[in-house]
């Protein structure tokens, strides 16, 4: 990797180019367990941003010191202690936001996301493009989950965060799983159009990882 | 040889390192989360017996039909019992319902609430959201904890497409009444089954 890195670049990668659940495809099973409402959506998606950002970070600064042959153990290791820190502060000091996420947080250490951006960035990277990089795929995850939030709690539920706003339930599939599934093609082809009609992408997208 | 045991010591520094990062955490904040959740367990005991003086406390154990652990609390003012609370749980579809139960002296029921679920949104969960599911429960007695199908004002009418975790609901209100009953009212347990035959 060169030395001049263009975080832009970075920025616009992690949350349109290489989106980690529309682009990449990656973590998907909890994108679609999370996503039955805005408000989880996308508290799930501000702790997996913070422990993306540590991660990240913790595996560039000891880039040079992990042996690569025990890499993986090595990076699941750091991502399941940022984990347990988050879920530690946020069962003492995030009470309300504790009860509805507290099932969720623990699953984050086997978020292929992160184990992928450390991998694939972090260790290949300075500190702090390290860092942005986190910062940027933890807000394209974070964007994914509230715009599958929001799509499935309005048509699943008539609700927005919570709020009532029609007064029946046009499509209760779309708050099942199944439904998830349904919504993420949906958005997926939908990205891909925009990007084919408006920035003359190929519209495949990483994809295969 | 070599090879082996730098690998070795490159993870057990990194076990060590996290481990210690682990620790110190949790010291801090598990003083912290301990006293928030014993205050809500507070809170919540306090909202099932809004007119309860005393602090509340446990009064006993019991063993529900699922095998689980559960207690009970007797809420007090100035002395003299004004609500018998029972913490319970029902088998859902997906969950187990927790729920607390609190009944007045005359054994019949005060409020339920339900703590925690995880029963399929939008379809199970319906038996939290529907405040008028909740609701039936008030002001009844131990023989009229049925769960029907058909409409009902006397005994418990289940939510259409949440069937299962109704009638979960219903068995947890069911076995914390009866214990609460077991416990408190000998005459009264009488005069409930009177009623219903």
């Amino acid at each position: 990797m060169s030395n001049d890195v263009n975080y832009g670049t970075i920025i616009k990668n992690g949350i349109f180019g290489e989106n980690p659940v529309f682009r990449l495809a990656l973590s998907l099973c909890p994108a679609v367990a999370v996503t039955s409402g805005v408000k989880n959506g996308f508290l799930m998606g501000v702790a997996v941003f913070f422990v993306m950002i540590m991660v990240n970070g913790t595996v560039s600064l000891l880039r040079n010191y992990i042996n690569p042959k025990v890499r993986i153990p090595s990076y699941m290791f750091i991502i399941a202690t940022w984990v347990t820190v988050t879920d530690l502060v946020m069962a003492a000091f995030a009470r309300d936001v504790y009860k509805q996420m507290g099932l969720y947080i623990m699953l984050i250490v086997a978020f292929a996301i992160v184990l992928s951006r450390a991998e694939m960035f972090a260790s290949k990277n300075k500190l702090l493009p390290s860092i942005v990089d986190g910062a940027a795929m933890g807000m394209g995850f974070l964007l994914a989950l509230v715009m599958l939030g929001v799509f499935r709690e309005f048509l699943g539920k008539g609700s927005l965060w919570g709020y009532q706003i029609l007064d029946s339930k046009p499509l209760l599939i779309m708050i099942l799983p199944t439904g998830g599934f349904f919504a993420m093609g949906l958005m997926m082809g939908w990205l891909n159009w925009i990007d084919r009609k408006f920035f003359g992408g190929t519209g495949g997208g990483g994809g295969g990882h | 040889m070599k090879e082996m045991l730098k690998i070795t010591l490159s993870l057990v520094a990194i076990f060590i390192a996290a481990g210690l990062i682990m620790g110190v955490t949790y010291k801090y904040t598990s003083p912290v989360r301990f006293i928030a959740e014993k205050k809500e367990k507070e809170e919540a005991l306090k909202e099932m017996a809004p007119d309860a003086t005393d602090p509340i406390l446990p009064a006993g154990n019991w063993t529900s039909s699922h095998g689980k652990p559960y207690e009970y609390y007797l809420a007090t003012s100035s002395g003299k019992p004004v609500a018998y609370i029972s913490s319970t749980a029902g088998k859902g579809y997906s969950s187990y319902i927790a729920m607390l139960v609190s009944m007045d002296t005359d054994l019949k029921i005060k409020d339920v609430k339900i703590l925690h679920h995880g029963e399929t949104p939008g379809l199970g969960d319906q038996v939290e959201d529907r405040k008028l599911f909740l609701d039936q429960f008030k002001g009844k007695a131990l023989s009229q904890i049925v769960l029907l199908k058909s409409e009902t004002t006397e005994n418990i009418q289940a939510i259409s497409g949440a069937t299962i975790s109704s009638r979960a609901v219903t068995n947890g209100v069911k076995d914390a009444v009866q214990t609460l009953v077991d416990k408190y009212g000998s005459g009264v347990k009488m005069a409930a089954q009177g009623v219903a035959k």
